[in-house]
């Protein structure tokens, strides 16, 4: 393999060349923002007419313009807890120790409720989407049409895969983060300096977010060779995705460490820049969400374009140890002059 | 004769004398219970073996056959003390206790005369009746001791330690060696007052001196500290060594010791307010924190100094709890704090701050003040909650540091944020529990906290709002200068605010610390319609007919209504506050008594707005959401607040398919 192939095949190259497929597919992005948007919307109806409910007559409304107020808001929660329930405390309770147990998620109400449900229903819809992005970045001359087609014609097997990496990480959550913290808390407690009990939750942290990378790997490697591999059986095809994410799990978790860190980037950007918290002097309504928006629709092109990626770098040049693309045909060499023809012995069929 | 400048200078000396004397750390009252002690840490078997003289007297004036006093440390003795069935064996912060027991046992009892005292000893539960309970004993006496005599009683004990749980214990080889030795209950004319150890409970003690000798390994030298002025070092016997500390006129003793600390000394100086020596003991990874836990001990002394005066006592001793340690932490003491921070702690959210103001609050009203903490907890802790917060506000600004994020605002250290987090923790139980009762009788620990602290801090509160700071600085001053030393109760105070006011509120703290009712008041509508010319029947020259004067005919202006409702239990006069266009204003105060109130301007400008309570006195109210109205609705806000919970949501949705 020359250097100029491995280069090519660099995960930021993979990466990169991801990103243009998804600039010359942009719909893709377009769709998974309908859809986000659609079931934001959902979630955040209500609250809206409990906004206008409480903000329109008020005269902090004016001032909730320019400066939001932490008080207000606190109030808001604790008069009507039925808005978001016990939701943002679920949402805190994730990273500590003791995690977020099924009967606090029982205790969901309103707004949480809803988020919860949502959820689920944005998981399954994850399921949709990334059958039609990973069908459609196959296809040259791909449309909104081949997405939906795409989606719905694998979403039995891209559902199975993702129901089953939801399965994996909340596992992994579960025994690599909860029990973990819970079979050390004494001893973290025992050790002789704040600095050391950062360095095993941070070591813990590590651990468990490398745990949940390799799961989408290994998830995001299957759904690609899935599409990439029809000729196969459909077992086959599963093992060679895992067998593929395997084979390049540097070349991989480069292109996710490359997309995180893109990602981030453009969360640096936005919150120092922070256009939802200046007054109307700084940004106006419809600015605001056009701005909002387009944030989120970047984000969106570069998450399709960490999936173009990912398929670039499984895909682009077939491993031969893992195809079952015939090997082209070895000619016998000529027997040598001198050696004699083998004599059939007598009766041999 | 003395001319007039040697009188005038004479007479300043005797207004000065006596302060002077106060502030070099004297003895500032006539002590009842006196302790020397004597006693020795065992770092193996995590003990400390004691001998105390206890030298007190009756002040009552009835003769006393027994007493009472507190074996605190029993309290971690089992899980079947009266603490431990109380918390469930969770500790402050809801965190499960560890499987560290402590206990501490008489092994001798001698009166003056010789008379051993330790067969006639028992526990008693005043409080529960938990038989299983050891933290409360009591002893006959051989002879009643008379109004006015005093008795000396010998006492060996051992003091088995716990991991560091509830305020006292070890971790590794720290020590914070707290309620540690027997010690005596309050005896008042209405018999002993000498309560169990409870969940929620701290102390009621009588004020003494104290002379506390300390055995230790000597890998301690240097690294310990106490309540009061250590005056002497020496080495002990083998690798050992003894500290002795004395302070006179406290009510309790403490002391910690921990070979990591990191020693710091500062002075505080200030006209007026008397110098103390600040002793900080620090933890290594916290050494850059020294200077910030110096300022706030300084701004503690110079706020809560400047409102009810001088800190009498030369030394304030500041520990900072290792890692590990901290159920040790936010702790007071006399003369001894224990605070706590961590390693990551930005400047700008004042995490160690609030803790070191806070407890050094306590000196006041814990300390001094010294009222009945097992009875009446808020007159400690919800008074000081009040102060340190006013004390935080002039020494580091109303607000604290906030982080952006997607446009909604976090506040960070949200215990500086006054009064949103006074809000936060007592709006929640606001009505779970009559707020004025004793510890532990609250319905939970929550409950406990938000009445004890926040509920009592809105209510001061509110009541300098109505009365006007200067006036309540006016109203503390004289409750801490007649009380303290003297355990005060509420009716003292109360009668401290009506002395400086001229005017009786106690309905006011019937209606706030006496109850268990909210306090919330509402504008539930404002409209502004068209004045419209009168109709019917008028008088004319004389007679009726049909439609009104002629000058009165042309409708003007606008006729504007107001509702304003009263939806809590508890009434207090409160203001309203009607804006009109053109910028008109009318402000009336309504007495609050009613369930609502209608304002009604006929003929007038346009009424914009309406407003109860427009200056916030009322840190009681327990929804300000309500607490305004516009005639004319603006979409914009809650327009801008729907987009950014969209995109927020957005966000959500898109982080939650990350992995799988």
């Amino acid at each position: 393999m020359t250097a100029a192939a491995v280069s090519s095949r660099s995960s930021l190259a993979c990466l990169g060349r991801g990103i243009r497929l998804s600039l010359s597919k942009p719909y893709l992005a377009v769709s998974l923002w309908l859809i986000q948007l659609l079931l934001a919307s959902v979630l955040i109806l209500p609250v809206s007419n409990t906004l206008h409910e409480l903000l329109d007559d008020s005269p902090a409304a004016s001032r909730m313009v320019a400066n939001p107020d932490y008080g207000w808001w606190e109030t808001l929660l604790r008069v009507h807890p039925d808005l978001l329930g016990n939701f943002p405390k679920l949402l805190t309770g994730m990273l500590t120790p003791e995690g977020v147990t099924s009967s606090e998620l029982g205790e969901a109400r309103g707004i949480g409720a809803v988020t919860l449900a949502l959820a689920m229903l944005a998981v399954v819809l994850h399921a949709f989407a990334l059958g039609g992005i990973f069908g459609t970045l196959r296809e040259p001359q791909g449309s909104l049409v081949t997405f939906g087609r795409e989606g719905m014609r694998r979403f039995p097997a891209f559902l199975t895969f993702t129901l089953a990496s939801f399965a994996a990480a909340i596992a992994a959550y579960r025994w690599v983060w909860l029990e973990t913290g819970r079979a050390l808390r004494d001893r973290v407690l025992l050790l002789d300096s704040e600095r050391q009990a950062m360095a095993v939750t941070a070591a813990r942290l590590l651990l468990l977010i490398l745990v949940l990378a390799a799961i989408k790997l290994a998830t995001d490697s299957v759904r690609a060779i899935w599409v990439a591999r029809p000729d196969l059986p459909p077992v086959s095809r599963f093992f060679a995705g895992i067998a593929a994410a395997l084979a390049r799990p540097l070349r991989l978790l480069g292109v996710l460490f490359w997309a995180c860190l893109a990602t981030a980037g453009l969360y640096v950007i936005w919150l120092v820049a922070d256009p939802s918290a200046g007054g109307e002097a700084r940004f106006a309504l419809v600015p605001l969400i056009l701005t909002q928006q387009v944030f989120v629709f970047l984000r969106l092109l570069l998450k399709v374009g960490y999936y173009a990626g990912i398929s670039e770098a499984l895909t682009r040049t077939p491993s031969p140890e893992y195809s079952y693309v015939a090997a082209p045909a070895v000619s016998a060499p000529p027997p040598p002059d001198d050696e004699p023809a083998l004599e059939r012995p007598a009766g041999a069929v | 004769m003395l001319s007039a400048k040697a009188r005038i200078f004479l007479l300043a000396a005797a207004a000065v004398l006596p302060r002077a004397a106060e502030l070099s750390g004297a003895q500032l009252t006539a002590p009842i219970a006196s302790y020397e002690i004597s006693c020795r840490l065992d770092t193996d078997k995590k003990t400390v073996e004691g001998t105390e003289l206890i030298t007190w007297t009756n002040r009552t004036s009835h003769p006393a056959t027994t007493l009472q006093y507190h074996l605190y440390l029993n309290a971690f003795r089992n899980s079947r003390s009266t603490f431990h069935r109380e918390s469930e064996g969770r500790g402050r912060a809801g965190e499960p206790l560890p499987e560290s027991w402590g206990s501490i046992e008489v092994t001798r009892m001698t009166y003056s005369d010789g008379t051993d005292l330790l067969p006639a000893l028992t526990y008693i539960a005043p409080d529960d009746g938990n038989r299983d309970d050891r933290t409360v004993a009591e002893v006959t006496l051989p002879r009643p001791v008379a109004p006015g005599e005093t008795a000396r009683i010998s006492i060996d004990f051992r003091s088995r330690l716990p991991r560091v749980q509830r305020r006292t214990g070890w971790k590794g080889d720290f020590y914070m060696v707290a309620q540690w030795f027997p010690k005596l209950g309050v005896l008042q004319e209405t018999g002993w007052n000498c309560h169990q150890f409870h969940m929620n409970s701290e102390f009621f003690s009588d004020f003494g001196d104290y002379d506390v000798s300390i055995d230790l390994p000597a890998r301690y030298r240097g690294k310990v500290g106490a309540t009061g002025k250590q005056v002497e070092e020496r080495a002990g016997n083998g690798e050992r060594v003894l500290y002795r500390f004395r302070q006179e006129s406290v009510h309790d003793f403490a002391w910690t010791a921990d070979p990591g600390y990191l020693v710091r000394r500062d002075f505080f100086r200030e006209a007026g307010l008397g110098d103390v020596e600040l002793i900080l003991l620090l933890q290594p990874e916290h050494a850059s924190q020294a200077e910030r836990h110096f300022r706030a001990a300084k701004a503690g002394l110079s706020g809560f100094g400047r409102v009810l005066g001088g800190y009498p006592y030369g030394t304030l001793t500041i520990v900072d709890p290792p890692w590990g340690g901290t159920a040790a932490g936010g702790m007071e003491y006399p003369t001894l704090i224990t605070a706590g921070t961590h390693l990551v702690a930005p400047a700008n959210v004042h995490d160690p701050e609030g803790v070191v103001v806070h407890e050094f609050g306590h000196q006041y009203f814990y300390g001094m003040l010294a009222s009945n903490e097992f009875e009446e907890p808020y007159l400690d802790e919800g008074f000081n909650q009040y102060m340190t917060a006013r004390v935080l506000k002039t020494a580091y600004g109303p607000n604290h540091a906030f982080v952006s994020f997607f446009g909604f605002r976090f506040p960070l250290g949200i215990d500086l944020f006054y009064p949103v987090d006074e809000n936060r923790r007592f709006f929640a139980v606001a009505t779970s529990d009559l707020h004025a009762q004793k510890s532990w009788g609250f319905r939970s620990r929550t409950s406990y906290g938000g009445s004890t602290y926040s509920h009592t801090a809105l209510a001061l509160a509110t009541l300098e709002n109505m009365i006007g700071t200067n006036v309540m600085d006016r109203c503390l001053r004289l409750y801490f200068e007649r009380w303290r030393f003297r355990h005060p109760t509420l009716p003292d105070f109360i009668a401290a605010v009506n002395e400086v006011t001229g005017r009786d509120w106690t309905w006011f703290f019937d209606r706030t610390f006496r109850s268990s009712n909210d306090t919330d008041y509402a504008v539930e509508e404002v409209r502004s319609t068209p004045a419209k010319p009168p109709r019917g029947l008028f008088e004319k020259d004389g007679r009726l007919s049909e439609g009104p004067q002629p000058e009165l005919a042309k409708a003007r202006g606008w006729d504007s209504v107001a509702l304003v409702t009263r939806r809590g239990g508890v009434v207090l006069p409160v203001d309203v506050l009607l804006r009109f266009e053109g910028g008109k204003t009318y402000r009336s105060v309504w007495d609050g008594a009613a369930r609502w109130k209608r304002f009604r301007v006929e003929s007038g400008p346009r009424l914009l707005e309406a407003i109860v309570d427009p200056d916030e006195k009322i840190a009681l109210d327990s929804d300000r959401t309500n607490n305004g109205r516009r005639s004319r609705g603006d979409p914009r806000a809650a327009t801008r607040w729907t987009s950014r919970s969209v995109f927020w949501a957005q966000n959500f949705l898109d982080a939650l398919t990350v992995v799988w």
